[in-house]
Formats: C-alpha cells, sequence, structure tokens
C-alpha cells in the first residue's frame, strides 16, 4: 500500500498512455519521464499538456489537518460512518472503474448514498435519454462514417481539443475518403455558444426558440413538405433539408454546458427522427476524469447511473436529491472539481476526501457570512481526514470510459501515489471489524 | 474447499446415461470424484431430484449494451430493488431486477434457478473490458461471451480480398484480445448496410458493398474459421432477417449453406417464421425443425418468447429501428465502431396479441417436434423472449400437455392456423430431456468437457431439486445448489457467493496477420493497436483444438 518510488533516472517514456483531461479519451500519447517527472505530453493538446502536468502530487495523509498513518486515517474515517445517520459517497472525477466499484459496494455496506458528479453536471441528458432512448454511436463510427457534422451550439476546439483531429471532421474515414473535405461541417450558433468558425454553413438560433426550432427541424425531416408561418421555419427548413441531405449526419452537442431537459430531449427527437430518412448520431461531448466511467459501473451494481440511495436496504433512485438527508461525506476523487453547492452541502459534518491533491485543503473557520463558494472552499478544508491519492492514468492503473462508455486501459506513467480502488477495500475492511 | 456426499439423490445425468437412478454424488474441491471420506459433509437429497448444474448458451448479462438497457429502465428497477441475501460469508450486494437486472443480482438469480454457468452471446470486442468487469461483478456463475465479428469492417475487407486464411487468422486474433469463447455472428453484414442506411430485407446474395461480400460468404468464412481454429464452440449464428414473416427461407438458406460444417443457430424461434396467403405470418416451424432433424451439422437454441414484459436487446441495430417504428416504444441505437451495432426496445409480449401469441407457438412447436434434444436447447435469448426467471414456467410448458393445452386456449389465435401446436402434440419432456436441453447438451454443444454432466472429473456444479409435482415450482426453487465444490444455496436460500470462473479461449493465429492490422488501425481505429486486447486473464485459457 506504500507509495513506491520510482528509481529510475534515466529519461524514459511510455507509449499509448490514455488522456482523461476531457472525454475525448485520446489513447496516443506518449508521456516522457526524466527524474520521476513528467517532461513532455507528447501528442496531448494544451488541455492534456496541463492535465498531465509534471505529475508531482502532494502524498500526505491527515487526520484534522495533523499526519497520521493511513491505518489511523482510515479507522477515523470508519468511526465517522459507523456514528453517521447517513454517509453519502460522493464520486468525483479521476479514479478508475475500479475504484468506483469499491466506493459503491461500500455505499451498499453502509446503506449510505451514492452520487456522482453528474447529478450536478449532466442530469438534464440523462434522465432525457432515459425517457427517449437515443440514437448515437461510438466516436469511430463517427470518425468513419459521418458525411455531415454539425455542432449544436459548441465549438470543440475550446474544451475537446482534439475531437475534430481524433473524431471529425478531420481525419479521412473509412467511408469518408476526403477527411474533411469530404464533410460537410454545420456550426449552429446558439445564443452565445457558437459552433466551430471553419464551418461550411452556419446557422444562427436564439436561445429561446433552441428547443422550438429542434423540434420544427425534426418535424420538417419527417415531412418535408410541411411549413410553418413563424420566423424560426425558415431556420428549421433549412437545416432539415442539410440534415436530410447527409448520409450519416453525426449531431455533436455538449452536454457539460448545463443542457436542460426539453433541449437535450429535443435533441434526441431530432436525431431519432433522422434516422427513419437517413442515418444519424447524437454525441454528447463529456468531460474528462472518467465522468461516464461512474455512470456505468453504478448502473451495472445499482441500477442507476447516478444518485443511488441504498438507505433502504436497495439503490433506489434519487437523482435530484439523494445527498440531503447525509451527515458524513466521502468524496472519492478530485474534490477541486466537485461543485461549489455539492461541496457546502457536506459542510455539516465530517467530510473525508480520498483523492488526487486531497491534502492542499485546511481545517475549518467558522462560516458565518461566506457566500457559497467560500463555504465550499471551507467545507473542504474542514475535512476531517484527507488521503492523498495517486490520479487514474497518471499514477494509478485501471481502466477508465471514454465519453461514448468505450473501456480503455490506463498506462500511468509514474509510480507513486495511492490507489483510491486499494484505499476503499481497506476502508471496507475497517468498517466491517 | 471440503468433501461432501449428495446422498440418496435421484440423479438425472443424460451424458453419462444416468435416467432417475438413487446414487450418491461426491465432490472433493472443486471436483467430482468416485468417493470421498466418511467425514466429509453429508447433504441428504433423499427422494429428490439431482442434476448437473444449468449451462445457459445463449443470454445477454454482462456488457456495454447491457448496461445501456440497465440504464434505459429505471422505471423496471424501481419496480423490483432486490436486498442483498443474507451469506455466511462475504460481502452481499444488493441490486434491482426486472428484465435486464443488475449484475449481482443476475448472479444470485442464475444460482438461485440452478444455473452455474452464463454465456453472454454478443460482445463487440472493443467494449470487451467492460464485459469483463461486469462478469467480474456477477458473482457464482462461470461465465464467457461470444465475439461479434459478423460486419467487422476488417474481417469484411479480408473477405473481399479472397483472404480466407488470414480471416481465420484475424478471428483468432481478435477473441484472444477480447477473452472471449467463441465467434458471434450477428445478421452478417445486415448491420453494415443499416448503418449505410439500407433498410430492406437481407438475403444470403445480398452484396455488401462489394459483391464478394455477401452474408453467405460472411457465414462460410466464420463456419470455417471457428471450426479451422478448433474452438470448443462452433459460430454461434443469429441469421439474417431476424423477426419478419416469411424469414424461415433465409434461416434454411444459411443452414444450407453451411451445410456438413458444425454450426450453432440461435434463437431459431426468431427465425422461423412463415408467410400465410396474402403475405402475413404463420409458422415455419415445421419446416424448420425437419430441416434440423434430419442435419446433423446444425445445433440451435429456441429463443422461447414468453408472455410478459421483455427488453429486446441486440446488436441486430435495423430490427430495433422496425420494432422502435412499430412499437412506439422507447428505443436506443449506437453503432459501434468499425465491428457491430445496439439496438434496445423495451416489449411486452401480450397472449392477446396476434403476432407474439405466434411467436410463443412457434417457439414450443420446435422444442417438441425437435427429434433430438442433444441438438435443440433451451433459451429466451434472455431479455429478448423474457427473463431467464421464465425457465422454470417454460419447462412446466414442456412437460405438461395439459397445462399448455390450457395456456394455448388463451392466446390469440389469429395467426396460428398450420400450426402444430393447434393440430395438438401430445409430447411431453421428460426429467431426462429436460437434463439434457437445460445441461448437458449446451454444455457439450459448448464444447465444456467438465460442465453438464456428474461423471468423475467433472466441475462439481451440482442442483437438487425437492421433487415437487408443479414442475415450475420445482424448477424455480431448488433445495441445494454447489458451484464448484461450494454450498452456494442450502434449503432453498442463497448461502454463499463465490467468485466465478472466466471461460475464454485464446487461439494461436499466424503473427503476420497483426502487420495489415496495425496499419488498418493506424488509419480507422480509435484506439490504439496495443491498447485494444484486455491483456491476461485470471484464469486460464480453455483448450482448443486448431489454429497456428
Amino acid at each position: 500500500m506504500s507509495p513506491a518510488g520510482d528509481q529510475l533516472t534515466q529519461p524514459r517514456a511510455v507509449h499509448h498512455a490514455v488522456c482523461l483531461g476531457c472525454g475525448c479519451a485520446c489513447d496516443d500519447i506518449a508521456v516522457h519521464v526524466f527524474n520521476d517527472r513528467i517532461t513532455e505530453a507528447r501528442n496531448a493538446c494544451a488541455l492534456g499538456v496541463r492535465w498531465f502536468g509534471d505529475g508531482v502530487i502532494p502524498s500526505a495523509i491527515r487526520v484534522n489537518g495533523a499526519d497520521a498513518a493511513l491505518s489511523e486515517a482510515l479507522a477515523t474515517i470508519s468511526t465517522s460512518i459507523k456514528q453517521a445517520r447517513q454517509t453519502a459517497i460522493y464520486l468525483a472525477p479521476e479514479i478508475t472503474c475500479e475504484a468506483q466499484r469499491e466506493a459503491i459496494a461500500l455505499g451498499d455496506l453502509v446503506r449510505g448514498v451514492v452520487d456522482t458528479i453528474s447529478s450536478a453536471t449532466v442530469l438534464p441528458t440523462i434522465l432525457a435519454s432515459q425517457e427517449r432512448g437515443r440514437a448515437s454511436a461510438t466516436l469511430g463510427e463517427i470518425r468513419n462514417r459521418a458525411d455531415v457534422v454539425v455542432f449544436w451550439g459548441v465549438d470543440p476546439n475550446e474544451r475537446y481539443p482534439r475531437f475534430p483531429s481524433r473524431y471529425a471532421p478531420e481525419p479521412i474515414g473509412l467511408y469518408v475518403d476526403g477527411g474533411r473535405n469530404g464533410r460537410r461541417v454545420i456550426a449552429v450558433d446558439v445564443g452565445t455558444s457558437r459552433g466551430p468558425a471553419d464551418a461550411d454553413v452556419r446557422f444562427a438560433v436564439d436561445a429561446q426558440h433552441e428547443v422550438t426550432t429542434l423540434i420544427a427541424a425534426a418535424a420538417m425531416v419527417r415531412k418535408p413538405e410541411m411549413s410553418f408561418d413563424e420566423p424560426l421555419a425558415s431556420t428549421a427548413a433549412l437545416l432539415a433539408k442539410e440534415l436530410r441531405a447527409g448520409r450519416y449526419v453525426a449531431l455533436v452537442a455538449d452536454a457539460e454546458q448545463q443542457v436542460d431537459a426539453q433541449r437535450a430531449e429535443a435533441l434526441i427527437t431530432l436525431t431519432q427522427t433522422l434516422n427513419g430518412s437517413t442515418r444519424c448520431a447524437l454525441n454528447m461531448l463529456r468531460a474528462g476524469g472518467n465522468r461516464s466511467g461512474a455512470e456505468a459501473v453504478l448502473t451495472a451494481h445499482a441500477g442507476y447511473p447516478t444518485g443511488v440511495s441504498f438507505a433502504n436496504g436497495v439503490p433506489l433512485y434519487r437523482p435530484h436529491d439523494s445527498t440531503r438527508s447525509a451527515d458524513t461525506a466521502l468524496v472519492v476523487g478530485d474534490a477541486s472539481q466537485v461543485p461549489a453547492d455539492v461541496m457546502a452541502r457536506f459542510s455539516g459534518g465530517p467530510v473525508a476526501i480520498i483523492g488526487p491533491r486531497a491534502s492542499v485543503h485546511r481545517p475549518a473557520q467558522s462560516q458565518a457570512g461566506l457566500s457559497a463558494d467560500e463555504r465550499a472552499a471551507q467545507a473542504a478544508r474542514a475535512a476531517v481526514v484527507t488521503i492523498d491519492t495517486g490520479i487514474a492514468g497518471i499514477h494509478v492503473n485501471g481502466t477508465a470510459l471514454r465519453m461514448d462508455d468505450v473501456p480503455l486501459r490506463l498506462r500511468p506513467s509514474l509510480h507513486r501515489g495511492l490507489d483510491p480502488a486499494e484505499v476503499l477495500r481497506a476502508l471496507r475492511e475497517r468498517v466491517l471489524q | 474447499m471440503t468433501q461432501l456426499r449428495i446422498s440418496g439423490g435421484i440423479v438425472y445425468d443424460p451424458a453419462n446415461g444416468v435416467d432417475g437412478i438413487v446414487r450418491d454424488i461426491c465432490i472433493d474441491g472443486g471436483t467430482i470424484v468416485d468417493s470421498v471420506s466418511p467425514a466429509a459433509t453429508v447433504v441428504d437429497a433423499s427422494g429428490m431430484i439431482v442434476m448437473p448444474g444449468g449451462v445457459d448458451i445463449h443470454s445477454h448479462v454482462a456488457g456495454s449494451s447491457v448496461n445501456l438497457a440497465r440504464r434505459l429502465l429505471p422505471e423496471e428497477h424501481l419496480a423490483e430493488p432486490v436486498a442483498a441475501p443474507e451469506l455466511v460469508d462475504g460481502l452481499a450486494r444488493s441490486g434491482a431486477g426486472g428484465t435486464v437486472p443488475t449484475t449481482f443480482t443476475t448472479g444470485y438469480r442464475y444460482a438461485g434457478l440452478g444455473y452455474t454457468t452464463v454465456f453472454d452471446a454478443a460482445v463487440a470486442p472493443v467494449a470487451a473490458r467492460t464485459s469483463h468487469a461486469e462478469f467480474d461483478a456477477t458473482p457464482i456463475v462461470d461465465g464467457g461471451f461470444f465475439v461479434l465479428l459478423g460486419n467487422d469492417e476488417y474481417l469484411l475487407r479480408l473477405i473481399d480480398a479472397g483472404e480466407q486464411q488470414q480471416a481465420r487468422d484475424y478471428a483468432a486474433w481478435i477473441i484472444g484480445a477480447a477473452g472471449g469463447y467463441a465467434i458471434k455472428v450477428v445478421n452478417p453484414g445486415g448491420v453494415e448496410l443499416w448503418k449505410r442506411g439500407a433498410r430492406e430485407r437481407t438475403d444470403l446474395d445480398t452484396p455488401i458493398g462489394s459483391s464478394r461480400v455477401t452474408p453467405r460468404a460472411i457465414l462460410e468464412t466464420l463456419v470455417d474459421a471457428g471450426n479451422a481454429l478448433g474452438l470448443p464452440h462452433a459460430a454461434h449464428i443469429h441469421c439474417n432477417n431476424l423477426g419478419t414473416a416469411g424469414n424461415v427461407t433465409t434461416t434454411l438458406a444459411s443452414m444450407r449453406a453451411v451445410e456438413g460444417r458444425r454450426a450453432h443457430f440461435t434463437h431459431l424461434q426468431f427465425h422461423s417464421y412463415g408467410t400465410a396467403n396474402g403475405g402475413g405470418w404463420s409458422s415455419g416451424a415445421r419446416e424448420l425443425i425437419e430441416y434440423v432433424n434430419t442435419n446433423s451439422h446444425v445445433t440451435g437454441d429456441v429463443g422461447q418468447v414468453m408472455f410478459g414484459p421483455a427488453t429486446t436487446l441486440t446488436a441486430d441495430g435495423p430490427v430495433e429501428y422496425l420494432l422502435a417504428t412499430s412499437s412506439g416504444r422507447k428505443w436506443v441505437n449506437v453503432d459501434i465502431e468499425l465491428e457491430t451495432g445496439c439496438g434496445i426496445v423495451p416489449y411486452t409480449y401480450k397472449n392477446k396479441a396476434a403476432v407474439a401469441a405466434l411467436q410463443w407457438a412457434v417457439g414450443l412447436e420446435l422444442f417438441l417436434l425437435s427429434a433430438d434434444p442433444w441438438r435443440v436447447v433451451l433459451s429466451t435469448d434472455h431479455p429478448n423472449g423474457g427473463s431467464f426467471l421464465a425457465y422454470p414456467e417454460l419447462i412446466r410448458l414442456l412437460m405438461d400437455r395439459a397445462y399448455r393445452d390450457d395456456q394455448l386456449k388463451r392466446v390469440n389465435q389469429k395467426l396460428l392456423a398450420g400450426s402444430a401446436l393447434l393440430d395438438g402434440i401430445a409430447r411431453e419432456y421428460s426429467l431426462n430431456e429436460i437434463a439434457i436441453i437445460t445441461r448437458a447438451a449446451p454444455a457439450r454443444i459448448l464444447g465444456l468437457t467438465r460442465k453438464g454432466h456428474l461423471g468423475v472429473g467433472a466441475d462439481a456444479d451440482v442442483t437438487v431439486y425437492a421433487s415437487d409435482p408443479d414442475v415450475s415450482r420445482m424448477f424455480a426453487t431448488p433445495r441445494y445448489v454447489i458451484k464448484g465444490g461450494t454450498l452456494v444455496v442450502e434449503e432453498g436460500q442463497l448461502r454463499r457467493s463465490p467468485s466465478g470462473r472466466r471461460l475464454h479461449v485464446r487461439p494461436g493465429y499466424d503473427p503476420q496477420v497483426e502487420r495489415g492490422l496495425r496499419e488498418f488501425f493506424d488509419r480507422y481505429a480509435t484506439i490504439a493497436f496495443d491498447n485494444y486486447p484486455v491483456g491476461p486473464l485470471r484464469d486460464a485459457p480453455c483448450a482448443t483444438t486448431g489454429g497456428r
């Protein structure tokens, strides 16, 4: 369990490493290491380079701010959990599917609640797809087939920088000989959310008319001859015509941009409808750190992708409020990525963090007069226990899912930092004692 | 591991010619042995029925597509939360039921039904890692999966180039890379056509881009590959045109295309429809089963439809598109890069619905007209035709004519004209035949030499049923289940939950095949070639007898 020091002083490289800096999960990174530091993440985009950093991370274990042995830290968390009315186990980013599995097992054991960051970030998209299903594809299918690529209110270059070069529109595909020249790129600017600048054709849609436009476009895909007596009808008609002309249409939107349920449902409806006359796949872009993995593992083990309460000894779906009645929290993963209002919710009781950089937080002060953001920061600082671990894919081995649920084997380049999966297994043993 | 003696039971072990004979079964560790010491733990099975553990040859339980179905069904899971069993050791897990249960619940339920081996019938190799992770979380049962190859882009290219030997080497490579057990063919070429926008029927000689690439060529290539590689299980084939009126013609043509060659045709029921006068639906079961009865190269499982809720879940994307369109139910389609597809539609088979009633009748006809239980075995294509939990009810339909005839009266008769079932089939399956179609034959067809029987050296997977005139109840609630020598069900209660083993193969191949494959990966795949294989598995691979 102790972090193994990397004694190698010769430069070395790990090839085909997976970057979890965003949901693209590019697996062609050559990570160069010298003196136990990452010196280069070749092939990575700027976002990926930041994600890898130099690989240096803290490795402290603290109880109430003081350095402690792992056994003491686990004993303290175990006591908190046993004394709690209910424990919230929160799956933050940057952990493997194996660690997610252990965290869920613990939640089941202690009749806690297990939530994921998806409840706070992409819940409307999840609920809409549970209501309607979806027409989708893995990203390689877009790369190899899509001759029409629609970026709906998103420029992938901003938050998913290698999406265009790895998936679409740039690569030559099995059925898209010309690469970028073989594809028609459509940018739909929704309010201030603009599509890529180099699109072949652009549409502008008022944010308030977005859902209506999607619905109208779906109607016109179904019945091209129909007409609307509305200002947005011409946009919808032109859009529908473009979409119908595609052989295989990829509709790309960003799930992380606070998509509301109606918008998510309308996007699903349009893509499903397009499969009546042509083929179409909806790709909802997702951020990094194996977020999709948390949803998949929780679904496999508990039946729901996020927000599960085990309070009654069985998993129940509580995606809107699963953690509200918890009086103890265990955050597994990178707490700095957890939304402020979620961390603020945990501030009333003991908080433990098992994850990368957990120890950068300090003991709590009074909360009087603090904003939500400040309370969140303080909740993190107030953590009774912090256990620093490695980052999945940089220090920790295991599996992560790409945004389209394709599983990838991680290739950590540095051999230091605890593995949260092992820490959680040890914690479970402690709780069972 | 301890020694066990299952004492005084009436043993049905058809693989060893034992048909209802009272004898003891001795277990040492995970294996069946000749004798055990007097100190061995005794399981008193006096007057009870003893059979090998059940073997499910075709189910959908572990993988990304199954998980997409779970995710689609929160309402089913909310309706049936499942508490953790009270185990005497190990960490018990809660879960959810419905037609697509959670992983731990799936393992517990299979074991609780007396099944100890389960195969997932359709895994996209690119997502194999997820299937292994889900099997790791599906306790008790030994499990494995079949690797989807019937619409694989690289394979289709090799067929187009006439590279049959390379196609075999590629099949060997990808099965090993995925940690799979056998080759699966789903709607050969038809999923690829769906990705290209086609929706019409696919015939055996429909070109898939090139006249050299046809469903027939794909079938022949993969059947030959499975046999040449000496895989323990033959190519497992889901024919073209599933679920359409008149598709029995396609199914028979597919069987003839590989005549004389070992091949397994799955969920025959969904492929055995004729056309009535005027183009409607009718039963094609008689025609189909007559061919199967007289052609020993063919094995099959039935894929029985059971009335009630189901979830249709298949790599056959175009089928689900049609079902979604006709049913109006929610629908998932995911095209999976370079390999296959995935479609999901929740569905309910109603006995008053004409087509569902026909499907139910066709399945029963296939069972009841089958001349060789060793070649036509039980499945519901879980969860497509119904849950595996419906197996006991299905067994009752096969064993109890009066019950079956009574059920027949309750179903919509509109499309049943010409069905042998309406003519009255007197056959009732014996317990020995049930033991064949639920364990001995599936194990034999799968090439599992240590499963499906109770001879010395077999895996100690044993199910003990308390004799009950209601066979449905009897098969639903075994009194004891032993898995690998561990008593997992005692007095009808699940008490232990050991991990199951992974059943997989690693056939040999000419490494030269990797050269062209690497180039293909570099150009078209989104995963690095070196990242594709799942890597070494905990359990050793099962033996193959061919390959290079």
